[in-house]
């Protein structure tokens, strides 16, 4: 039995693990035993991530679309079908008709190929990712205040800090690992406050548990900043020393007493005075958050609270503080970084700055890069769907269950000249595609993927490929190869890294040969650097933080007569978003079979509706059938559902309004009904 | 017995490469310890018991049952060279004659036999353990032991096939015995084991309160590591998986913790609450396999604490018990 | 060390194949299989015990043996669609072929209830593994004092194997009554309506001369034995059968545990007396 020492695919917690093979077939997973993160341990995804990989679903060759029908094909055929497409796609509609959706679950370098195939090779901009989808709203907050997108702090902060402040983030389910630090902390008496108005199991072990009403984060921040300044408790060393902006804060903050966001958030003006207190009191204390909240039309400005009671605080730059956005896929963090975004290159180098353009162009052969802005992708669907974007390739992404409105993201791709999908299971997305090319999993590649807490780290190859499928790498630089471009020529992945790390500085200095055993956190600027921990220690990214003021804005859509229930969103313990994995692994899958519906039983009352019987939830946009599960971890009023189940899509029924400067959809609220199905 | 230095124990191992299918304690990138083949990686004799559990080494966390073509069941191959594995601790070798029995009694499982039965087993002890810590030798049930005296290998030999392996090598000096090496020293127990005797004394009398379960299951995030990681778990789901004609019956490792272990089809759930769970992974191991097999199912090999993220394996849990629940001094009976 | 010499015979987790002969449509739900082992072998099984049934692609699942051995040529499973495996088995026909491991489990303790009166109470889908016991005793009818047969399903159209039920009826020395939850589904059914227990309340027995035997759904068993003991039957005369998710049949998978006990191997009939104090068992 040998075993290859790789990285967790599934959450941006980053555990790595050893898969055993036996004769070239997976038959196992051991926990790195070593590994700072997870030590030892692993969640659920992590004991059976070995377990889809030799599905007998895999995509083994690439198929065409004949007569309606996907067929099976030779690589040169598909790859020849792609480029010709997407070059007649180009002559008839220009450059810009082309969107490339890169992947958080392929690794940086494929990421990073992917970007320059984009750019380089189709000459646009059009290039994003589902972090469009997750963080977009962090990336632009942070930037503007801090000068970085990223977790401020690591995960080994959590053993040392006073308090932890969770806010949208069901820890312990997403990213479990992390969530049980959080557990340990506690238990070794760190104080912990919860602002989620599910009874998460975090709420369960809380000092304080905050359930304030769906997308009222600005008034519950406000607020405590409010009582903050008032009662003195601010850190004005720190506010004079690192910060600018402070007064217009302070200005911003004016209205919002504890009872004003009370009768907002529907919590007691007590619980809010108290959460003040507690956290300006404590020496170090951190902000957790995840898609509660970014996912919301006011995604940034939530955003913009945390950050802005970070620093009111002072707990920025030091061990066990920081704001510390919880990234979701294994590599988003990654796919950030490669510059799989419309307006950034690697790094974070903006596209619109001329001179990041002739320092790629000059190392890519010296053709001008294109310099018109590239379309984030929730406005690439709508740019389908309105025929102004006519082609698409998606790498390892399934927009037709992860994207919001089912509906209106089907009607985008189908209304496509040419939808090319890469990925290793025919997913709902795949079954649409006129050609799909089948690729690797993670365990049967080399590369490197980005945790959330910025660190590198890489994976080993444990097993081959089935039949055809290759690498996404190789795919990419084969494209590229028959558009006709002969500078993706690599002998493997780490000379993809040794150009990244030429091209983006808080990369500069990481290499693969310097990623054993644990991998370095960026930035990590030259060979010599030992990585960073802990961002914006005696500066900020930006020189100083800037405070911004935040106004409220409710959510886009809320409870009416003919919609009376908020419904929101997310992801249960046992599955990863839209399921391709996880449904195939055996344990996975028995746990959680089909979707449901967490229910109040004060709302299942009123339609006389029992444990496990099934519903219709409608809203604007669609309905779904689905089992209701009666339960107490929602209050009364709430809806929730997991959107990984295909039967019973969840985003068949959410809202497609996006914020107006990330363009991250409002996943965590709509309206919607409830009926009883006869 | 025999007396090699590091060096001859390493061709000591090569020559049985050939005959064998050799499994050693190697060293793996992040530093942690497997055992896998030579080739794998550098030698790691130190460092006590591998975090794998040694059954996996016979029946892997997802393995064949059988395969069936277009035309019925195929044959199954079984590897023609014999395991030989190297590493185990006495502990572990504890854990194994645990399982072999619960393998062998009623109907055989004849998959975990088809490799275990071939197998020819040495152990592990003296200064070889974490740290140079010292592990108390076997009590001799394998075939062949490794024991470290802080300098050399001390080679000796129990079974017959033992002693034929041992003899065929010809270098290092003959050494009487193991005792006149390291004594008659008695080991006692370590403070791990007393508690978790302890802990299993208390269950075995009493039944602890609900809430007492209910407590530690919320701190349960069924990650499933304490039973992947147990030697003595052994519980196992099946699924079918088709490649065309050919399909593979496979079972795969199960884990108590999960609700769905035990959930009927009519949706009847034995082990419905977390804390239902949490009492039989402890009860099965201290209480019911008392019962059934005489003793008690843990041999304290830390794995599960170890392989727990929230603390709350069965030596932590034992604790508890007996801090909470252990009786005062004078005997007296506990509310 | 255990030792087995190299000769490897037949795996035991590898099905024997067994073919289906016909197939009866029960209940919307249900249908009744009947199959023989395709070497013409008997099952050689004992009322109260299951086989794994297997089909490839699709896994295993116990399912009792719903007829006695007393009748030759052909065993019957009684399946109820409710999964995988029993959708898949719902969509086979005669001739088709199936695995089969087994028999296995603990049967109902015949040579104990020889000679006594036999109180037979089954719920819902339980009524199959007891019609294995009822058809065993109608045919050795010799061997036993009276038989008393008690049924309860949910409505009507969920009753199984009504014309046995009706045909049990006429036996001499037989009694057979049954009962559904509600009526909803057939305006015609003119049987009675109402809990299990009403049924047992007016029965008359003899404690001593009496086994009673119960298999049924879980919320089945609280209530029934409350009214047995009621009646003056003491743990020892009451067998059950339970269920449990099982997965392989032989003691090795575990999910069928019940503290010490597994109960594929030591069940899945159990005596009251055995379990009654086992966290978990009822
Ligand atoms: C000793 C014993 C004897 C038994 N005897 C009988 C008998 O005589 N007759 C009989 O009918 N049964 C009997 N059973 C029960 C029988 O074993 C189970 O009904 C059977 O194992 C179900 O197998 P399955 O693969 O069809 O269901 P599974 O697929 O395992 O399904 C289990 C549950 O999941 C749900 N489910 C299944 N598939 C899906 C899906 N795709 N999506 C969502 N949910 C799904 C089902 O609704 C069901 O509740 C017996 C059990 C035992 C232990
Ligand atoms: S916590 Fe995340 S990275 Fe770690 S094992 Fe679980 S899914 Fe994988
Ligand atoms: S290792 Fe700990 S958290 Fe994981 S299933 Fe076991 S008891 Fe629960
Ligand atoms: S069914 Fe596997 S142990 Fe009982």
């Amino acid at each position: 039995m040998q075993r290859a020492l790789t990285v967790c695919p599934y959450c941006g917690t980053g555990c790595m693990l050893h898969l055993v093979s036996d004769s070239g077939r997976l038959v196992g997973v051991e926990p790195s035993a070593t590994h700072p993160v997870n030590r030892g341990s692993l969640c659920i995804k992590g004991w059976n991530a070995f377990a889809f990989v030799a599905h007998p679903e895999r995509l083994t060759r690439p198929l065409i679309r004949k007569n309606g029908a996907l067929v099976p094909a030779g690589w040169d055929e598909a790859l020849e079908r792609v480029v010709t497409g997407i070059r007649a796609v180009q002559g008839t509609s220009g450059k810009d008709s082309v969107m490339f959706a890169a992947s958080a679950k392929a690794t940086n370098e494929e990421n990073f190929l992917l970007m320059k195939l984009a750019r380089r090779v189709f000459g646009t901009n059009n290039i994003d990712h589902c972090a469009r989808l997750c963080h977009s709203s962090t990336v632009t907050g942070l930037v503007q205040m801090f000068g970085s997108g990223a977790m401020t702090n690591s995960i080994d902060c959590f053993d040392k800090s006073d308090l932890i402040f969770v806010i949208g983030s069901n820890t312990t389910e997403q990213h479990p690992l992390i969530g049980t630090r959080i557990m340990n902390a506690v238990r070794r008496g760190t104080k912990l406050i919860v602002a989620d108005n599910r009874c998460i199991r975090l709420s369960r072990h809380a000092d304080l548990h905050l359930r304030h009403k769906n997308g009222s984060d600005v008034p519950l921040l406000s607020a405590m900043m409010q009582t903050i300044v008032s009662e003195g408790l601010a850190d004005t060393e720190f506010i004079s020393a690192r910060t600018e902006n402070y007064g217009a804060l302070v200005e911003s903050l004016a209205g919002w007493s504890p009872e004003m966001a009370a009768s907002i958030t529907g919590l007691a003006a007590e619980e809010i005075v108290q959460a003040a207190r507690m956290f300006a009191g404590a020496r170090s204390a951190m902000i957790v958050y995840a898609m509660g909240i970014t996912q919301h039309s006011h995604g940034v400005d939530n955003v913009r609270c945390c950050a802005n009671l970070a620093m009111l605080t002072g707990n920025i730059g030091r061990p066990g503080t920081g704001v510390n956005p919880l990234r979701g896929q294994n590599n988003v963090q990654g796919a950030c970084d490669m510059g799989a975004l419309p307006d950034m290159y690697s790094g974070y180098q903006r596209a619109a700055d001329p001179d990041v353009r002739s320092k790629f162009a000059l190392a890519w052969g010296g053709e001008p890069l294109p310099d018109t802005p590239g379309l984030p992708l929730t406005l690439a669907m709508n740019a389908a769907h309105s025929g102004s974007i006519r082609a698409m390739f998606i790498m390892g992404e399934n927009p037709i269950l992860s994207d919001p409105d089912q509906g209106h993201a089907r009607a985008a791709l189908e209304r496509l000249d040419l939808l090319v999908v890469q990925d290793i299971f025919l997913t709902e997305t795949a079954r649409m595609a006129d050609v799909v090319l089948p690729a690797a999993c993670y365990a049967e590649k080399d590369g490197t993927f980005t945790s959330t807490e910025r660190r590198v780290q890489l994976l080993r190859k444990a097993c081959d490929p089935p039949g055809d499928a290759r690498p996404d790498w190789q795919i990419i630089a084969a494209l590229a190869k028959s558009a006709g471009y002969s500078g993706m020529e690599y002998n493997g992945t780490a000379e993809i890294m040794e150009e990244i790390s030429r091209l983006s500085p808080i990369y500069g200095g990481i290499s693969h040969d310097r990623l054993t055993p644990y991998g370095l956190q960026w930035p990590c600027p030259d060979h010599n650097h030992p990585g960073t921990p802990i961002l914006h220690v005696k500066g900020f990214s930006r020189g100083v933080g800037r405070f911004m003021p935040v106004a409220y804005r409710g959510p886009a859509e809320i409870p009416d007569k003919e919609y009376p229930l908020t419904l929101t969103t997310g992801r249960t313990y046992f599955h990863w978003h839209t399921g391709s994995m996880t449904r195939r692994s055996h344990l996975l899958e028995r746990e959680e079979r089909e979707g449901f519906v967490e229910v109040n039983p004060a709302d299942a009352g009123r339609i006389n509706l029992r444990d496990g019987e099934s519903v219709v939830v409608s809203s604007r946009r669609g309905k779904v059938f689905v089992r209701a599960r009666l339960t107490e971890i929602v209050p009364e009023g709430v809806l929730f559902m997991p959107f990984h189940f295909a039967e019973n899509a969840a985003n068949a029924l959410t809202n497609n309004v996006l914020d107006q400067e990330s363009h991250i959809p409002e996943f965590k609220i709509c309206a919607v009904r409830m009926e009883r199905v006869p | 017995m025999k007396r090699l230095t590091q060096d001859e124990l390493l061709q000591f191992l090569k020559s049985w490469e050939t005959c064998y299918d050799l499994r050693v304690p190697i060293l793996l990138p992040d530093g942690g310890r497997a055992i896998c083949r030579l080739a794998d990686g550098p030698l790691a004799m130190h460092g006590g018991s591998v975090p794998a559990k040694p059954t996996s080494l016979f029946f892997p966390q997802d393995g064949l049952v059988f395969a069936a073509g277009a035309n019925g069941y195929l044959e199954r191959v079984d590897t023609e060279k014999r395991l030989f594995i190297i590493g185990l601790t006495p502990t572990d070798l504890q854990c194994l004659r645990f399982i072999d029995r619960f393998f062998s009694t009623g109907e055989r499982d004849d998959l975990y036999f088809a490799s275990r039965d071939k197998a020819i087993i040495a152990v592990v002890s003296g200064y070889c353990g974490r740290d140079g810590e010292f592990i108390p030798p076997s009590s001799g049930s394998c075939d062949l032991e490794l024991y470290h005296d802080g300098i050399d290998w001390l080679l000796m030999p129990y079974s017959d096939e033992g002693r034929e392996l041992a003899a065929s090598f010809n270098a290092g000096d003959e050494v009487v015995s193991l005792e006149s090496v390291h004594g008659k020293a008695v080991h006692p127990p370590s403070a791990e084991q007393e508690v978790v005797l302890a802990a299993a004394a208390i269950l075995q009398e009493t039944e602890l309160p609900d809430a007492f379960w209910d407590e530690i299951g919320e701190h349960c995030i069924q990650c499933s590591g304490c039973n992947l990681t147990c030697p003595t778990c052994t519980c196992f789901g099946v699924q079918d998986w088709c490649y065309g004609e050919h399909t593979e019956r496979r079972r795969v490792w199960d884990s108590c913790q999960l609700a769905g272990f035990m959930r009927e089809a009519g949706g009847h759930n034995p082990l419905a609450t977390a804390g239902q769970r949490s009492r039989r992974r402890i009860h099965h191991k201290l209480v019911a396999d008392m019962s059934r097999w005489g003793e008690i199912g843990c041999f304290v090999c830390g794995r599960c604490d170890l392989a727990c993220p929230t603390g709350i394996g069965i030596i932590a849990v034992s604790r508890e018990i007996v801090t909470r629940f252990g009786m005062p001094d004078d005997n007296s009976k506990r509310d | 060390m255990p030792r087995a010499d190299s000769c490897q015979s037949r795996s035991l987790y590898i099905p024997r194949d067994a073919t289906i002969l016909s197939v009866t449509e029960l209940t919307s739900r249900e249908k009744l299989f009947r199959l023989r082992l395709s070497d013409g072998s008997e099952l050689k099984h004992l009322p109260g015990q299951f086989i794994q049934l297997s089909i490839l692609g699709y896994g295993e699942a116990p399912i009792s043996v719903a007829s006695p051995p007393t009748r030759q040529g052909y065993f019957e499973l009684g399946i109820r669609r409710v999964g995988s495996l029993t959708t898949a088995m719902h969509a086979l026909k005669r001739g088709d072929k199936v695995g089969i491991r087994g028999p296995y489990g603990t049967p109902f303790d015949l040579g104990s209830m020889g000679g006594k009166d036999l109180l037979l109470i089954s719920g819902g889908c339980g009524l199959a593994p007891m019609r294995s016991l009822i058809q065993y005793a109608a045919d050795r009818k010799s061997e036993f004092g009276r038989v008393t047969i008690l049924y309860g399903a949910r409505s009507p159209d969920q009753l199984l194997f009504r014309e046995d039920l009706d045909k049990w009826e006429t036996i001499s020395g037989f009694a057979c009554s049954y009962t559904v939850d509600s009526r909803e589904g057939d305006g015609c059914y003119s049987g009675s309506t109402g809990l299990i227990t009403d049924l047992i309340r007016p029965i008359e027995l003899s404690p001593a001369e009496t086994e009673a035997v119960i298999v049924g759904p879980p919320a089945m068993y609280t209530p029934v034995i409350a009214a047995l003991k009621e009646k003056g039957l003491s743990s020892q005369q009451i067998s059950l059968s339970l269920e449990r998710q099982m997965r392989c049949g032989v003691g090795k998978c575990g999910h069928c545990s019940i503290e010490h006990l597994y109960c594929c191997q030591d069940g899945p009939v159990f005596r009251l007396n055995v379990i009654e104090h086992l966290h978990g068992a009822l």
